[in-house]
């Protein structure tokens, strides 16, 4: 259910990129989801192959890459990858850590065939 | 065959964020703190709300927008104490802004000191949906087991207070206060954590108390740097 609401949104947002750039074919969509976006890679391919035909062609291929949560400390600055959703910073132990990645769905790229003698699919 | 592509870079959920950003400013600049209510089913948000609405009774005026799949008797046990709406989702796994929205409205958009939302009893979904709120405030009830915290870290991350309820319960169930809150400050150290009893009203004081002094302080950055006590 939530896979497809962001599906949709997807969708939406793709659609709005081919009109500013002159109409084409969707080859490719790459999508980064992060661990702390509550996407199920699995269901967001399914939503995907289900709803993507109706709006783009069937040759429209969703690249999704799962990406680890990583923060930054609010006190010493450090950078680091959050392991286990232990949201402590290592170097000082500081509680107070802000999300850099991870935590949403991102649109990466768009690939767009501007004639319709699509032969294969984008590498 | 021309083939080029287009570097985006944005959030999928970005239009949906705006919107809500946009109406917690409208809602924080005329006093209002929106308040996300969420937990599983059963947790006890009901019944938090209505010890909230007879201790602000005369005092601070408060509205609620209550979300279910199906049904509103959630809103008919509210009606009585407060302006009320009810949101029922047709089958939804949580709320989204358009559906708070159409409730205010349906509500005449009431200038009230406080908004709560009462969302559809999840502890998944509802995490990824930005309601406009200004405090996200998590439910868990003794009987439901002191692990959850851990299995639902984004709930237990995106919020700002965890309240412990039906704690009469506590002594005919294994469940530790410690250990939740143990678990709950891995995911999210800064947690102001409450306990309380809705039904015999013990915790209610001070959880009131708590939302009286977010009010003051969340709402602040919207008003002049005179303007504050």
């Amino acid at each position: 259910m939530h896979e497809r609401s962001l599906v949709q949104n997807l969708l939406r947002q793709v659609e709005q990129i081919v009109v500013e750039q002159g109409g084409g074919q969707v080859a490719e969509i790459r999508v980064q989801a992060g661990d702390l976006s509550g996407v199920e890679p699995l269901l967001f391919q399914m939503a995907f192959n289900d709803m993507a035909p109706a709006v783009f062609s069937a040759e429209c291929q969703l690249v999704l890459e799962v990406v680890p949560v990583t923060a930054v400390c609010c006190q010493c600055d450090h950078e680091f990858e959050i392991v286990d959703f232990l949201f402590r910073c290592p170097a000082c132990q500081a509680g107070s850590v802000q999300v850099i990645q991870g935590d949403e769905v991102k649109l990466i790229s768009v690939t767009i065939n501007s004639n319709h003698s699509v032969e294969g699919v984008a590498s | 065959m021309n083939q080029r592509t287009i570097i985006v870079q944005r959030d999928v959920q970005a239009d949906q964020k705006a919107d809500a950003a946009a109406e917690r400013e409208r809602l924080g600049r005329r006093g209002t703190l929106v308040i996300n209510l969420l937990s599983s089913p059963g947790a006890g948000k009901t019944t938090l709300l209505q010890a909230t609405a007879r201790h602000f009774a005369g005092r601070r005026s408060m509205a609620v927008l209550v979300g279910d799949l199906e049904t509103d008797r959630d809103a008919q046990r509210l009606a009585p104490l407060v302006p009320v709406a009810q949101l029922t989702t047709g089958g939804a796994c949580h709320l989204e802004l358009p559906l708070v929205q159409r409730g205010l409205k349906a509500l005449g958009d009431p200038e009230v000191d406080f908004l709560f939302i009462e969302n559809v009893g999840n502890l998944v979904c509802p995490a990824s949906h930005d309601l406009g709120e200004h405090l996200r405030v998590v439910l868990i009830s003794t009987t439901e087991g002191d692990d959850k915290p851990g299995k639902y870290p984004k709930m237990f991350r995106t919020s700002q207070a965890m309240v412990i309820t039906k704690l009469d319960l506590l002594p005919h169930v294994p469940f530790s206060v410690d250990a939740v809150t143990e678990d709950a400050f891995r995911i999210q150290p800064e947690l102001e954590v409450l306990t309380n009893c809705a039904l015999d009203g013990s915790g209610i004081a001070r959880w009131c108390e708590f939302l009286e002094q977010q009010h003051q302080q969340r709402l602040a950055m919207y008003h002049e740097p005179a303007g504050n006590r």
